[in-house]
Parts: C-alpha cells; structure tokens; sequence
C-alpha cells in the first residue's frame, strides 16, 4: 500500500482514552510492582511505596482511580480481611504457650498503656466516647512487621521475641474486641441494653463458630475436598469469609472474624507449610498490596499538612510510642529481661499496620474518624515502622541467640518405602507436630530402578496424608542408597524428628542398621515406626533398661516420653522394660520404646496391621 | 457492657473526630436542589418540601450536626453543578461527582450508587442498542445523562435538552420525545406514579455515585463526608430508601434488563 492509501485509513482509527476495570487494574499492579521496590532502594520500608503510590494514582494524585470508583476499595476491603487473617494464622501458638505468664503479661501493658493514653487524648481532644475508645485500640494494636529480622537473625526462640510475638495475639484480639464493641453501638440501633447483648452474643457465636466448628469444618473440608491444592486454598479463604460473615451477621467488623479464623486455622496451617506458602504468594502478591494501594487512596497531602491533622498525628505518634516504651520498660523490670531484649520487644510491638489500619478504616467507614484523623493515623504508621525497624535492626546484634534447641515437632520427615503405612504414620505425625505448629513433609523412599512404580503409588501417601490433617506435599525419595538420601534430605530440610517407616520386623531388621547408620548422621532424634494398622488408641512408654551401658546423643526416655504425651496425652506415663515389652503389642496399642542397636537389629515384635510400635534408636 | 453501650451510643452530636459543621445560617441545614416534587426524593412543593428520600436525607444530616431544621432552596441543576448553590450549605439532588463538576464542587463520599436507566412511555420496547438508537432522546441539561447518551447510545437523533425533570418527563408523557435517562430508584418510582403510562425498560451496563455537593473549599467537607459514611452504616440511608423510592425500586436493578451499549 502507498502511503496516500493508508492516509484516509489511518485518519479513520479512532482511539480512545484508556479506562474501565482493565485500566485501573493495571494501573494498581503497576503500583504494587513499583511502590515498594523504589522505597527500599531508599532504605524506606516497602509498605510505605504502596501507601504512596495509592496517593499518587488516587483522587487527591493524578486521579487516575477517582472518588467515586467501587472497583479498588471493594478489593482492598477483601485484602484487609485477607491480612487480619494471615496475621491470625501465622502467629505461633507454641511460643505463646511456653512463655504463658510473661506474654500475659506484658500483653496486657503493651495493650493497657497505649489504650489508656489514646483514650485520654481522644476525651481531652473533645472526642466523643466511642471515638476516643477506638482510638485508644488503634494505639494499642500492633503488626509484627520487622519479626522476619529477629527470626532471620535466629531470635526466633529467644524469650524475649517470643514474648512480644505471643503479646500480638492478645493486644490484637482485644484492640478488635473494643473495635466491635464501639462499631456496634454505632451502627447497630436499638437500646443500649439489646446492643451490648447484640455485642456480647454476636462475640460468643463468632468465638463458638472460629474455635469450635471452623477447625472441626475445616478440617472434615481438607480431608474430602482438600486433596486438590487449589481447593485447600479455596478452602481457607472460604473459611474466613464464613468468619466475617458470621461477624457481620451481628454487627460486628468482618476484620474480628477473619482475625478469630486464623487462629482458629493456626494448627491446620503450619507456617512452613506449602498452604501457607500459597496464602502468604497470593497475600504479599495481590490482596495485602491492594488493601494498602487503596488506603493510599485516601491520603491527601492537603489535608496531612493541615496544622490539625499534624497536631493528631503528633498526639498519636507520642501516645503510641510512650505506651509502647512504657510497657516495654515495665516488662524489663517485671520479667527480668535484658536492656537489648527490651529494645527488641519495643521494636517489634511498636510498628502500626493491621490492625491500626483496620481500625482507622472502621472507624472512618461509620463516620466516627473524618480524613484528618485518618491522614493522622496514616503518619502514625509511617513513623511507628520506620522507628520500629530502625530499633529491631540495632538491636538483633546485640541480643545473644538463644540455646534452645529445635522443637521435635516443628519439621517432622516422614520417610516410608510402603504407602500402606502412611495413614498411621501421618496420623502420629500429625499429633507430634501439633503442639509445635510443626509441619510434616512425607516422602515415599524409591529406589532409583523402582521409581516409575512407585511415583504411581504417590498419590495414597498423599490421600493418606490429607485425610490426617498434614499439610504435605508427599514427595518420591528417589535414591541409589537410602541413608545418604534421607541424612542429605532431612539436613537440607532443616528436619526436627525423622521418623522412617518399616511395615514388618523383616523391613525392621532390614532397616535396622539403615536406622542406625541415619541415626548416626543427624544431629536430630530418629524414629523408627512399626505396623500399617489404624491410628492407635491408646499409647504406651517404655523405659529403658536401667543398666544400659553409656547413653545416646538424645535423652532417649525424654523424647519417648514427650512422644508418646503428644500422641496420647498428658497422662501417658513410662513403664519398666519388661519381657513382655518385646512381645506385639496388643490391638490398639502403640508401644514407644528407645532401642540400643541389637534391638534394632533383632528385630522387635511384628504389631502387623493392629497395633504400632516407634522405636527410638538411642546409639 | 450495657453501661458502656449506653455511653458509647449515646451521644446527640457527633464530636471534632468527625470533622465540625458550621452552617451558613445559624441552626438551619441549608439545601439546595433544583425540582420539588421529584417522586420518591422531594416530596410536597417547591415552597413547601415536607418529605421523600433526600429531603429526609437532609434532616438526617440536620440532627446529626445539631441543627434544629432544615430550609430548602430550589436552584437550576446546571447552575448547581456550577458551583452556585444560592448560599445553601449543600445541594443534594441526584448529584454525579465527576471531574468536571469537582472543579467547582466539593463532593462527600456517595450516599447512594445508581445505574442509568431507560425510561418510556409504557408499550415501547428498548431490546437492543439498534432500537434504542432509532428513538428520540431527551435528557436534562447539564447532567451526566447527556454525555450518556451522545457517547454510549449515540441515537440517530440528537438528544433534545431540558431544563429539568418535570420539563423532560412532560415531554415524554406528551410524545415530543420517545426515551430518555434518569437514575434508576427515579426512574422506578416516576414509572410507578405514572398510572401505567410509563415505563423503565432497561438500565444502561455502567454505575454512577450519586453525592451531597458543597461549595469548593467548603470548610463543611469533612463533617458532611463522615456524616454520610455513618448515615450509610447503621442503615439509615437504607431504611430511607426503603421507606420513599420502596423495595421495587431497591431491586429493580435485578429486575430491568441489561443495555449493551456502544462502550461495552
């Protein structure tokens, strides 16, 4: 074609403005790919570039996303209930139960104080009650932001980390339980008598629903429908939708019962595990960065200048931080923690994201905060990050690591070479893992010639191991010789327990010296598990015989025992080794018993497919 | 607990967290909106508005900043969306931010979303865009409904322009025009008041906020803006809706069918 052809036809092409869900779409993802890289490369915190960028794209920016647009609020709404849920579910549990008196106790200070002193501002500001009260709750909330430092950093265990990890769980609760009391005496109409009851009520159904039947739900939900990866995903937004919504029902904040459904899923979603891995992918990548992209939306640098907003924001920022510091100070002198320990626990309770955000939102989305408060609280939550941060990075060096050593069942490996163990085996991992929020990997050992026969049976270990709870990705082991294989794997893998599956007393003795020489190769315990039956019911220990000569790396009785409480419960006690020790265990009955290497190699009882036996190589 | 819901709730006023109101006159709401009665949203006479949607609406603003009544002006749409609110604190009437209008408007947070809606004389069908294109239009002066048309149905004819919405209902009542825009819960209840004479037909694929309107730079931003955002939380906003347009009107988005037009 000439070039005075194409002249009319291209005169004719009409282009249009870009616009609709596609643009805004893009114009969104572009901010979450860019805001927060160019803030870390000027050593902000990234979180900051997608607060910017929202500004920036927003109506009070080039209002390339305007006022009235539903699209990004309507999805940040979505990603704040997606992050009190993660928040929620990844909290560790086990910390919090090991050091009970000092995170009672300095969560009720680093709760108090902040809310205490918020409120006292909010009354002397003129607030009405409700106002200052929620307030007081965005104060006294806080986000474990720089905790990915102190556990880098191997602080993980230290006490005083733990400490102020398991004070998240109550400051955050209660900080929610005053948003929903505030936000329903808003919203909710009637007298005041029926809204407290509407409160109260609305709260012991939503506590009823996330600790007693979401879990129960869920976990009935992982073992029939969870076999697909996408589903248990599914599955866990659908359970903390199911939360919000229940919340909602009586008035309370959604956020309360996406935050009570992680906790309630805690267990069933270990931190290491690959579902949580999707939650955190999918979380960081869309639904967390929106939520923040569109409460950039509502930062308005005319307002955030306003002498009035700097006054909030000022009143805020020493309310927090002196709540904060005050509570952190207390805690030193109360709990006998050290000066860089105390740093520590102040900077990683101070910075402000979540639930400060949760909070603010609510409160401007009934009216009861207008956008000074909330560009207020907004600087509020720039500095107390940036403050929080710069204390958590001058303080991890100075706090020395903690001894403690890896808990037994935060990383258990399940290494089979029969898939008709795994039901049993994942089932008793699943038990040893939960009281350390531990995962379970599973693998099916395949010598290298049997691969294509073996990754064939793959999928029962991996039905197996959904129908016990654990959160796995079963694996093939393919190897040329099986001790090397599971010592590199279960280095690799940063494994706590390694428990190895042997079907009968022939594969024992077989697995004998396999066991010992794997035993032998790893810093941490191994066990060895016997029999293809069911679940047991009922546990028993035995001890080891008192004139054993020497001893082995592990306390060998230690473990069986805290083994078989785990499995069996708190009642388990250990039992003398006694003839009969040696002989199947009856129908139901695990039996737990530390073995020197001639046992090993003898090979114990046969408990077929009836009873169970784990034995513990002590060498 | 009851102790402390009586205390939280219990306030006439809402305090400066919300931002503070200050009236033109003292103790008095004052309202502009250009067409009363409009069914459903202004009730009564130009002189004498005595209830529907947003002259509720207004007073429901009125108590919540401590106001003792509400006045109301009547001002032309197309001078109201120029800024000029005759000294009224606010204007609410069907009002669409748009960029142009923030020019010279402040605008609060939506009180309620609408879609744009076909409404007839009662027999004439609108199935598809083709129809709608043959037919005459007519829209009010000033309002979003214009660009509307000309940009998403592009009629064969141009739009015929009134002054407001008495005038364009008239001339469709009358037959001097066959179709024309109006926000869905209106359109709904001018159908219903109509005796059967029309109808809405069909709603356009695309949503509009509809916001109280202040002068620019009005120092009442704030107030009115959380005001609305509480209105719509603890269901005010909706139980008005319900108690004026009616629950036809609340689920006639359902209800009406789709337009595909030429943007969608």
């Amino acid at each position: 074609m000439t070039i005075p052809t194409l002249t009319p036809l291209l005169a004719g092409i009409e282009l249009k403005s870009p616009g609709g869900a596609t643009w805004e779409f893009l114009i969104l993802f572009l901010v979450v790919i860019i805001g927060p890289p160019l803030m870390t490369r000027a050593r902000v915190p990234g979180i900051i570039g997608l607060l910017v960028g929202g500004f920036v794209i927003g109506p009070y920016g080039l209002n390339l996303i305007g006022a009235g647009n539903t699209t990004v609020p309507d999805l940040g709404q979505l990603g704040l209930l997606y992050l009190m849920f993660v928040a929620g579910v990844e909290l560790d549990l086990a910390l919090i139960r090991s050091h009970r008196r000092a995170v009672v106790t300095y969560g009720v200070l680093t709760f108090a104080l902040p809310m205490l002193f918020g409120t006292l501002i909010g009354l002397a500001l003129g607030w009405i009650p409700a106002a200052a009260l929620l307030l007081g709750a965005l104060l006294s909330s806080h986000t474990l932001l720089p905790y990915p430092t102190a556990r880098a950093a191997g602080l993980s265990a230290d006490r005083g980390v733990a400490t102020a990890v398991g004070a998240t769980v109550l400051t955050d609760t209660a900080a929610l339980v005053v948003l929903a009391a505030v936000s329903g005496t808003q919203v909710a109409g009637g007298s005041p008598a029926s809204i407290a009851a509407q409160i109260v009520l609305g709260l012991a159904v939503l506590v009823a629903f996330t600790m007693v039947a979401l879990p129960r739900l869920a976990r009935l939900a992982f073992r029939y429908l969870g076999t697909d990866r996408v589903v248990r995903y599914l599955l866990a937004v659908a359970s903390f939708l199911a939360a919000g919504t229940v919340a909602d029902v009586f008035g309370i904040e959604p956020i309360v019962g996406a935050f009570f459904a992680g906790l309630a899923l805690n267990r069933l979603v270990p931190n290491e595990g690959p579902l949580m891995d999707r939650i955190d992918f999918f979380g960081s990548a869309v639904f967390v960065p929106i939520f923040l992209v569109s409460v950039g939306l509502l930062l308005d640098p005319g307002v955030m200048v306003e002498g009035e907003t700097l006054k909030l924001a000022g009143l805020f920022v020493l309310a927090s931080l002196a709540g904060k510091a005050a509570s952190a100070g207390i805690a030193r002198l109360a709990l006998g923690y050290s000066g860089p320990q105390a740093t520590l626990m102040l900077g990683l309770t101070v910075p402000q994201a979540a639930a400060t955000l949760a909070a603010t939102i609510v409160g401007f989305d009934i009216g009861l905060f207008d956008q000074s408060v909330v560009n207020a609280a907004l600087v509020l939550i720039l500095v107390s990050i940036v403050v929080g941060t710069l204390l958590v990075d001058r303080s991890v060096p100075t706090v020395p690591s903690p001894e403690a050593g890896l808990r037994v069942g935060s990383r258990i490996l399940v290494v089979l070479t029969d898939p008709g163990q795994a039901r049993l085996a994942f089932g008793l991992a699943a038990r040893i893992a939960a009281a350390d929020g531990g995962v379970v990997r599973g693998m099916l050992a395949a010598p290298a010639g049997e691969m294509a026969a073996l990754e064939a049976r793959l999928a029962e270990l991996q039905a197996a191991g959904y129908a016990a709870g654990v959160d796995a990705e079963a694996r093939l082991l393919v190897h040329h010789s099986l001790v090397p294989a599971v010592v590199d794997t279960a280095t690799e893998g940063r494994a706590s327990l390694v428990i190895l599956g042997a079907a009968t007393t022939a594969d024992a003795s077989l697995l004998g010296s396999d066991a010992e020489a794997i035993a032998a190769g790893l810093p941490v315990p191994v066990a060895v598990l016997l029999g293809s039956g069911a679940e047991p019911r009922e546990v028993e220990v035995v001890r080891e015989a008192a004139d054993r000569p020497g001893g082995g790396a592990f306390d060998a009785d230690g473990l069986a025992i805290d083994l078989g409480r785990r499995i069996g419960g708190a009642d388990v006690e250990a039992n003398d080794l006694v003839p009969e020790s040696l002989q199947p265990p009856r129908p139901g009955l695990l039996r737990i018993m530390p073995v020197t290497s001639w046992q090993l190699l003898a090979g114990p009882a046969d408990p077929g497919t009836t009873s169970a036996v784990l034995l513990l190589p002590d060498l | 607990m009851a102790l402390l819901a009586a205390a939280l709730g219990g306030c006439g006023s809402i305090g400066a967290s919300a931002g503070d109101f200050t009236p033109a006159r003292p103790g008095v709401l004052t309202v502009a909106t250009s067409a009363v009665p409009s069914p459903g949203f202004w009730e009564g006479t130009a002189a004498h508005p005595t209830d529907g949607f947003e002259y509720e609406l207004a007073r429901a603003l009125a108590r919540r900043f401590g106001l003792d009544r509400v006045a109301v002006r009547i001002v032309h749409f197309h001078r109201i969306v120029r800024g000029h609110l005759g000294g009224a604190d606010v204007a609410i009437d069907l009002l669409t931010p748009t960029s142009e209008r923030e020019a010279s408007l402040d605008f609060s947070g939506p009180y309620l979303r609408s879609v744009p809606t076909v409404l007839v004389r009662a027999g004439t069908a609108v199935p598809d865009l083709k129809t709608a294109q043959e037919l005459r239009w007519g829209a009010i002066q000033s309002t979003t409904f214009v660009e509307t048309i000309e940009d998403s149905i592009v009629p064969e004819e141009e739009a015929v322009l009134y002054d407001g919405q008495q005038e364009v209902v008239a001339a469709l009542e009358a037959g001097r025009i066959e179709a024309t825009l109006l926000d869905l819960p209106l359109a709904v209840a001018i159908a219903a008041r109509s005796g059967g004479r029309l109808e809405a037909v069909a709603q356009l694929p695309e949503k509009e906020a509809l916001a109280v309107a202040m002068p620019k730079g009005s120092p009442n931003r704030q107030a009115v803006d959380s005001a609305i955002r509480a209105l719509a939380a603890d269901g005010t906003i909706e139980d008005l809706l319900e108690e004026w347009v009616g629950s036809e009107a609340a689920n006639a988005e359902s209800a009406i069918p789709l337009l595909h037009t030429t943007l969608h």
